[in-house]
């Protein structure tokens, strides 16, 4: 145990007391209906906190088993963190039927992809198994969350602020986490200690961005539209479609005209 | 340090400019209906300024022009073609992004969405953009001489009978959810 600093004590004590204050906040404005799954991703993150620190007093900070814990615990965090980008998505999305089928197939597509390539392109040593796992991993959910905003705003969907906060911190978190990775394994024995405080400090700053989301109650049901009939899409798709076909069409020869003339 | 280092920076580096884009609140989406009824508004307004456009690019004119008039008045002909040229291709994009408008609207009301078509439509938007600022960009440097139109009749036609009839049951929806939503915002709920 001492080979932590003091800093590091200090900025372990903040994450533990800015964890608990968004469990608390969860569970005080019953927002933890609306978001199960993030609130399953915060408590998990609580008791993980706990279970390292107990196994820091027992094995020591740098020993293998310790590792082997922070490794293990790391898994059910990461997971959670993934579903509750999930429960977002659905949560904006839903509604939506026709969109959500669409996104749904898309964003899978996008984790698998990215998930894939990930761990095709990482260094490929036994010892980095676990960092690329975890980077791939991180990657595939801010590729989600990215093309999830993409989707969003290419339909013109509105996005409630808290979600949207929400979703800015689950995504800045897993950006951090991607380089911080990326960093440690290019100068692994410089960076070691740097890499766990830096770490530290962007899940400290993701929990200030999410206590702040969460402040307020949020609506457990929202607004319901209504949708049109079937065949409208079915026709007038395909229709509007060539429209804007023809209009490329006129822009090409718009071009073309001039690069005759010119 | 490897490449896959600086990919990954790169990486990252692109999808933070992404997010910041997709992020950021729109200017105000209009309201359902009323992005229905742009693209129609838009064709009806283009087309009564037809003839003065067509006249504007006319090559008889200048051709006449050129050999009557001064450098001075041809460079300044030239100039103002140029002008109608660009006040052309704006409006042409806002037909464009209109017809956009109404069939992002009616995707996002359908129970059931065809892939093809939005595939389709992402790839038509991309290729209009595209081509629409390599235009523009030509002709505000001067390196593109004004172009003739044709078939810009065909393209500011009136919408067809399907495309008015989706409209109206659109209008309707909009309305009911306009409705529906006011009465969610008075007993303080926050509508998606």
């Amino acid at each position: 145990m001492g080979e932590i600093v003091t800093f590091e004590w200090m900025l372990w004590g903040l994450m533990v007391f800015l964890n608990g204050g968004l469990l608390v906040l969860l569970l005080y404005r019953r927002n933890h209906r609306v978001f199960p799954s993030f609130f399953v991703y915060v408590l998990l993150n609580f008791l993980q906190c706990f279970i390292l620190f107990a196994s820091y007093k027992i094995w020591g900070f740098s020993s293998p088993a310790s590792e082997r814990m922070a490794w293990g615990t790391q898994f059910f965090v990461t997971i959670a963190r993934a579903l509750a980008v999930a429960q977002i998505c659905h949560r904006v999305l839903a509604k939506y039927r026709g969109i959500w089928a669409l996104a749904k197939r898309l964003l899978v597509a996008t984790a698998v992809v990215v998930l894939l390539c990930s761990w095709a392109i990482s260094e490929g040593s036994l010892h980095f198994a676990v960092l690329n796992a975890n980077r791939g991993m991180e990657l595939t959910i801010a590729s989600v969350i990215l093309f999830f905003f993409l989707f969003v705003r290419y339909y013109g969907i509105a996005v409630d602020p808290a979600v949207r906060t929400l979703a800015v911190g689950l995504f800045l978190y897993s950006c951090f986490y991607v380089l911080n990775i990326t960093i440690l394994e290019g100068r692994l024995h410089d960076y070691a200690r740097l890499w766990n405080v830096c770490g530290t400090l962007a899940f400290v700053a993701s929990l200030l961005i999410w206590n702040w989301a969460l402040w307020e109650r949020q609506p457990q049901t929202t607004f319901e539209p209504e949708m049109l009939s079937d065949d409208i899409y079915r026709t007038v798709a395909p229709e509007i479609n060539e429209r804007l076909k023809a209009l490329n069409e006129h822009l090409s020869h718009f071009l073309y005209v001039e690069r005759k003339r010119s | 340090m490897s490449l896959i280092f600086y990919s990954f920076f790169g990486l990252i580096g692109l999808f933070l400019i992404l997010f910041a884009w997709s992020v950021r609140t729109p200017s105000r989406p209009a309201p359902l209906s009323a992005r229905a009824g742009a693209g129609d508004e838009c064709g009806r307004r283009h087309m009564t300024y037809l003839p003065q456009i067509r006249q504007a690019f006319a090559d008889v004119d200048f051709d006449f022009l050129s050999k009557k008039a001064s450098r001075e008045v041809l460079r300044r002909v030239r100039r103002e073609r140029r002008g109608v040229a660009l006040a052309y291709l704006a409006a042409l994009r806002e037909d464009f992004q209109a017809l956009l408008g109404m069939a992002q609207a009616i995707a996002t009301l359908s129970p059931e969405l065809a892939a093809i078509h939005e595939f389709a439509r992402l790839r038509l938007t991309a290729k209009f953009l595209w081509q629409c600022e390599m235009i523009r960009w030509k002709l505000l440097a001067g390196i593109a001489p004004v172009p003739q139109l044709h078939g810009l009749s065909d393209l500011l036609s009136g919408l067809s009978v399907r495309i008015e009839a989706a409209l109206k049951e659109l209008g309707e929806r909009a309305a009911v959810a306009g409705e529906l939503a006011s009465s969610m915002n008075r007993r303080g709920l926050n509508v998606g």
